[in-house]
């Protein structure tokens, strides 16, 4: 039992960090209608530069999440205002496959700047651990999951509260309607993209702090994200993170009790099932 | 029309004769090129003709692969077996899947197809017929030429096969079901009939250039035969000849091949960035393929590139 309750603890701590990782995908598919195959190399680009940040500068990883998502936000509103945005409304395999084509060279230039070598990042305090009961919280996880959820409240709020949380739903729900109220749709979509790439860079940072780096991750992050994103609902955050943590709890399971190589083989069974079940839901709300 | 097929049949002979004077690099090289073509023109059927992007085709390759290598290194049979055995097991595959995954659109097939690759690899690193992680060895040969005459063959027969269907009914309701789905349907085109066809079309080519690459080789393991970097580049070189024509993709796959290769031999970690580079520069310049744009630059010049660039802007 007490197995059984520390597997589900693991689980609900990477859990909310997948949720993270997909809030910045699904906040992007869900206003821009694109699938953003640069995701994963976005978040390895944010676990890069906290991992610099506190190597070179010597800036504790906290502190320096924010840093990452200023930089990444600033890639991201570029990206979409120069690159995305020329093939807004092309059909939505142009979009796949040039995000796919960015996602590509992002990672051969981290390759070439960061080398292949795993990096993590690792603060004195790394090692320390809480026991409650039988169960062990590892302590820089239980922060990071903190954070994430953090994050995730924060861009609830954002996006249902502020005027320009207003003006991004309504470009989703209406553009037209949108334009007629005075919204700009390059700005709000640009700003979008920049938000969703600056929770990745939030992502890849806690990332850095509990796994390994490398220029490849975002690889099997991307479709990870993915599936998430649809788990949850794309534009409802809180939703998002449930399904984050649906999935990390998933996977501890599957690895502690089935066999470790199938743990990426579950998260596509999962999808498989969940859009093959619910393909009529998903049709009449797209 | 007859002068088409005369310049066909002449560049499929030259292309035959390639062996007899090239060197052997050369011909490791044009199989390797040759299965390429063939892969995308197979994605072409359904991601071409239809508009349903797979990005997992490579779970038919290596289901190609895998019967292939088991039938000829665990029974002892001969290649055309190992060949019938892995094209039928992709065949059955792409029926029993294509049901339910067909009824996905746009991001959720491409995801889906995705997945099933993953999953049919996770599942082989299991399988102690299939080797598991070790993978299997098949028997020995060294007869360059065969396979490269083999891949040729593949390559003809299936631009045969998708210019055929280009001209027949068949391919016309897959054109339809691009443009619109619904309406296709109301016209009585049987949609999901067409579909699970042309993945299965596409999954019997495909799992014919795995069997033949897996014999080329003589050594099979999950990494290789599910790899996905195939799925990525069998989407890329037809989107980048012209998805939907008949010569676009096997144009598109010949030469992004030669200049990958060009630059592999030059500057040996370019190759990967140039897929890359290639494929975003060409779906916002010219987002119709090479086939296109070599049509419309002869009738508006160099605008051409710059209306693509402006014509999706938000």
């Amino acid at each position: 039992m007490a197995l059984f309750v520390q597997i589900v603890v693991n689980g609900v701590l990477v859990g909310g960090l997948y949720g993270l990782m997909a809030l910045g995908m699904g906040l992007v598919w869900g206003v821009l209608n694109i699938v953003n195959l640069t995701h994963g190399a976005l978040i390895m680009l944010g676990g890069y530069t906290v991992y610099y940040l506190y190597v070179r500068a010597g800036l504790d990883p906290f502190a320096a999440l924010p840093v990452a998502m200023l930089g990444l936000f600033g890639l991201g509103y570029v990206l979409q205002r120069f690159v995305l945005g020329s093939i807004a409304r092309s059909p939505l395999l142009n979009t796949l496959l040039v995000t796919f084509g960015l996602e590509v060279v992002a990672t051969y230039l981290a390759q070439l700047a960061f080398s292949a070598d795993l990096r993590t990042i690792n603060p004195p305090y790394a090692g320390q651990r809480l026991a409650i009961g039988g169960v062990v919280v590892p302590l820089v996880p239980a922060a990071a999951f903190g954070a994430a959820l953090l994050l995730a409240f924060g861009l609830w709020i954002a996006l249902g509260h502020t005027r320009t949380g207003r003006a991004i739903r309504a470009s989703a729900q209406n553009l037209g309607a949108a334009r007629l109220y005075g919204v700009n749709p390059r700005r709000i979509f640009a700003l979008t993209f920049g938000t969703g790439a600056a929770l990745a860079g939030a992502a890849g940072g806690l990332y850095g702090l509990v796994a390994q780096l490398n220029p490849y991750m975002g690889n099997s992050l991307t479709p990870k994200s993915f599936v998430i994103a649809i788990l949850g609902g794309l534009d409802r955050p809180l939703g998002v993170i449930a399904g984050g943590l649906a999935l990390g709890v998933a996977e501890a399971l599957t690895g502690a009790y089935l066999a470790s190589t199938y743990v990426d083989a579950i998260s596509f069974g999962l999808l498989v099932l969940l859009l093959v079940a619910r393909t009529s839901r998903l049709i009449r709300s797209a | 029309m007859t002068l088409r097929w005369l310049a066909a049949a002449l560049a499929c002979a030259a292309l035959a004769a390639v062996p007899l004077i090239a060197p052997s690099a050369f011909r490791q090289f044009g199989t390797e090129a040759l299965l390429l073509a063939s892969l995308a023109q197979a994605w072409n059927i359904l991601g071409g003709y239809a508009g349903y992007p797979s990005f997992g085709n490579s779970a038919f390759y290596g289901l190609g692969t895998y019967g292939t290598a088991v039938m000829m290194a665990r029974f002892h049979q001969p290649f055309a077996v190992g060949l019938a055995c892995g094209a039928s097991l992709a065949v059955a595959c792409a029926c029993a899947v294509g049901v339910p995954i067909l009824r996905l659109r746009g991001p959720y097939f491409a995801i889906v197809t995705l997945g099933l690759s993953a999953m049919l690899a996770a599942i082989v690193r299991n399988l102690a017929i299939a080797g598991r992680n070790i993978g299997l060895i098949l028997p020995l040969t060294r007869k360059d030429t065969l396979f490269y005459e083999l891949a040729l063959g593949l390559l003809v027969a299936a631009t045969a096969t998708v210019a055929l269907l280009a001209q027949s009914r068949f391919g016309a309701g897959l054109v339809a079901i691009r443009e619109n789905e619904e309406a296709a349907a109301v016209m009585g085109v049987a949609t999901t009939r067409y579909k699970v066809a042309a993945l299965s079309l596409a999954a019997l080519i495909t799992a014919i250039a795995g069997g033949i690459h897996a014999y080329w080789i003589t050594f099979v393991d999950p990494a290789s035969a599910f790899d996905g970097s195939l799925n990525v580049k069998m989407v890329i070189m037809a989107v980048f000849g012209g998805p939907g024509t008949v010569l676009g993709p096997v144009v598109g796959a010949l030469l992004l091949s030669g200049i990958s290769e060009v630059l592999a031999s030059t500057i040996s970690t370019m190759a990967s960035l140039f897929y890359g580079v290639v494929i975003v520069v060409a779906v916002l310049f010219m987002p119709k393929g090479l086939w296109d744009a070599g049509r419309e630059l002869r009738r508006r010049g160099l605008p051409y590139f710059g209306e693509n660039l402006r014509r999706y802007r938000l």
